[in-house]
């Protein structure tokens, strides 16, 4: 089938109207040389009251100063130039709807500005504007959902501490980093004492709501922001301390100990007081410590069981390097 | 594919006209003092690179590429950790916009940035050198350093990266960025002869 030039200018001239984002064309003096259909659906300025005008003419409106220097720019360097909606709030007078309701709730958009050579006009300048609201939208619809979901996968649903999943994750990452920056790292694992006897005696909805105070007050009592609290399994939790020395931790494992002892939560069948008492073990790691994550964890819980050993309501130390073995 | 000091010397001075020239634009959308600058360029074979060398340690790059075409082509890059593209798109943003939902404008912004600031430099060079180079749009790619440096490198036609550490202040508060050109050897050459014309003109 034949198609002259005219018939192909006319179907060409029928897309250029039908598509669904902005596409005006100006001279390299900013003149409006075209100015399709969406545009004048989204600024209700008609393509013949466009065309030969300025930009700003065209819009009826002043552009904004970093819209003005990009068009410059394209234009002058002959590169394409994108302004994202995000460093730009709505720079062009768009609307979703016409008349819009506020002429300052402009419809959030993206712009794409590509210098061209086109025969009979010489250098021009094609500007492509999309419609960004509803990636905008989904983006946020998704955002909430991740947020969501981590939140759930990172938090213990009974405590509210961080879960056992963030705190192998967690623990990994700062071991590493511990290692790479050659900083120190502690541990302290932390358990509640005849936690099962005090089950068998108040009943297991009692049990949890012990578990939720006990962590609510070991959460208080930790004062860095960077070290974490996390709901190890059943009654045992975990605190990570980045950068922190023995000595340190020790005092901060006391001063956890000191803080659930200060509860004063009723336990006629503790075996060493008629309160709930936790145990606490700490292992802490020198920079230049051959242990690996695995032995520093271990150590911890070794410490641990000593501190039961020891009478319950105490804290133990162990070193990771009686795990590591000789050099 | 040793640079004299003197071609070194003129092609840093290019990339700093180009950081003044980005600097205005950014400046401009910031609507506050942005400055940039270029205090070094270096040369490096493919087989040389890593994030090392690149000073940029991150458990993800985001990357901004544009491939520009003129005499020689040179397919060009803006590396950057996405730990400084968060805290340049909220120094941008100014506090329009809560930290949490920077996320999801990181990649938009960041890829308007990097536009900016590689046809600055490109622009810069055209104009010094008397040429003209044409470019596709900016593509933004986000990924782990050895996957977006392993792509850079893996181009057997570009053998030769020219490197640029970039300084960015804005609002008193210091960022890097690199910038990555890669060329073959054959654009490489050319590169060097207009550096000579030029060289030799002033």
């Amino acid at each position: 089938m034949e198609t002259t030039a005219s018939e192909v200018e006319t179907a060409w001239a029928v897309i250029f109207d039908a598509v669904s984002f902005g596409l005006v064309l100006v001279d390299a003096d900013q003149r409006v040389l075209r100015w399709n259909g969406w545009m004048t659906r989204h600024t209700g300025v008609a393509s013949p009251a466009a065309i030969g005008q300025s930009l700003t003419d065209a819009f009826g409106a002043a552009l904004p100063a970093s819209f003005v220097t990009a068009m410059g720019n394209a234009l002058r360097y002959k590169l394409p130039v994108v302004l994202s909606n995000v460093l730009h709030r709505g720079p062009l007078p768009v609307y979703a709807g016409l008349p819009p309701a506020n002429p300052a709730d402009r419809m959030p958009h993206a712009i794409t500005l590509t210098p061209l050579q086109i025969s009979p006009w010489g250098w021009c300048c094609l500007i492509q504007i999309t419609d960004s609201s509803r990636s905008i939208s989904r983006e946020k619809v998704l955002q909430r959902h991740t947020d969501r979901l981590s939140r759930e996968v990172m938090t213990d649903s009974l405590t509210r501490t961080f879960s056992r999943g963030f705190f192998d994750q967690f623990y990994h990452q700062e071991f590493t980093r511990a290692r790479r920056q050659g900083t120190r790292l502690a541990l302290i694992m932390v358990d509640v004492d005849y936690f099962k006897a005090y089950n068998d005696e108040y009943g297991h909805p009692a049990g949890d709501k012990v578990l939720t105070t006990v962590a609510q007050k070991l959460q208080g009592a930790l004062m860095r922001s960077t070290d974490k609290l996390a709901r190890y399994g059943g009654e045992e939790f975990a605190v990570i301390l980045p950068d922190c020395a023995q000595h340190n931790a020790m005092a901060i494992a006391e001063h956890l100990r000191q803080a659930v002892l200060d509860l004063k939560l009723p336990h006629s069948r503790s075996g060493n007081s008629n309160q709930i008492t936790v145990s606490l073990g700490v292992s802490a790691m020198l920079p230049g410590d051959r242990c690996d994550a695995a032995q520093l964890l271990i150590s911890a819980d070794q410490a641990l069981y000593a501190a039961k050993a020891h009478g319950r309501n105490c804290v133990q130390y162990r070193d990771p390097q009686a795990l590591a073995g000789p050099p | 594919m040793a640079l004299s000091e003197q071609q070194l010397d003129a092609l840093t001075e290019i990339f700093n006209i180009g950081a003044g020239r980005a600097a205005s634009s950014l400046s401009d959308i910031v609507g506050d003092e942005v400055l940039l600058s270029v205090p070094r360029v270096e040369f490096y074979r493919a087989n040389e690179i890593n994030a090392g060398v690149l000073s940029l340690s991150s458990a993800r790059l985001g990357s901004v590429k544009q491939q520009f075409r003129g005499p020689f082509t040179i397919a060009a890059s803006l590396l950057f950790t996405e730990e400084r593209a968060l805290e340049i798109v909220q120094e941008m943003l100014g506090s329009q916009v809560q930290r949490e939902d920077l996320v999801e404008y990181e990649q938009e912004a960041m890829c308007e940035v990097g536009n900016i600031i590689l046809n600055a430099c490109l622009s810069a060079m055209a104009d010094t050198l008397h040429i003209s180079f044409e470019s596709t749009l900016p593509e933004y790619a986000s990924d782990t350093p050895d996957v977006v440096i392993g792509r850079i490198v893996a181009d057997p036609d570009n053998p030769v990266m020219l490197i640029l550490h970039m300084n960015m202040t804005i609002e008193k508060r210091r960022s890097q960025g690199t910038l990555i050109f890669w060329l073959s050897s054959a654009s490489l050459d050319q590169l060097v002869q207009h550096l000579d014309q030029f060289l030799q003109r002033v």
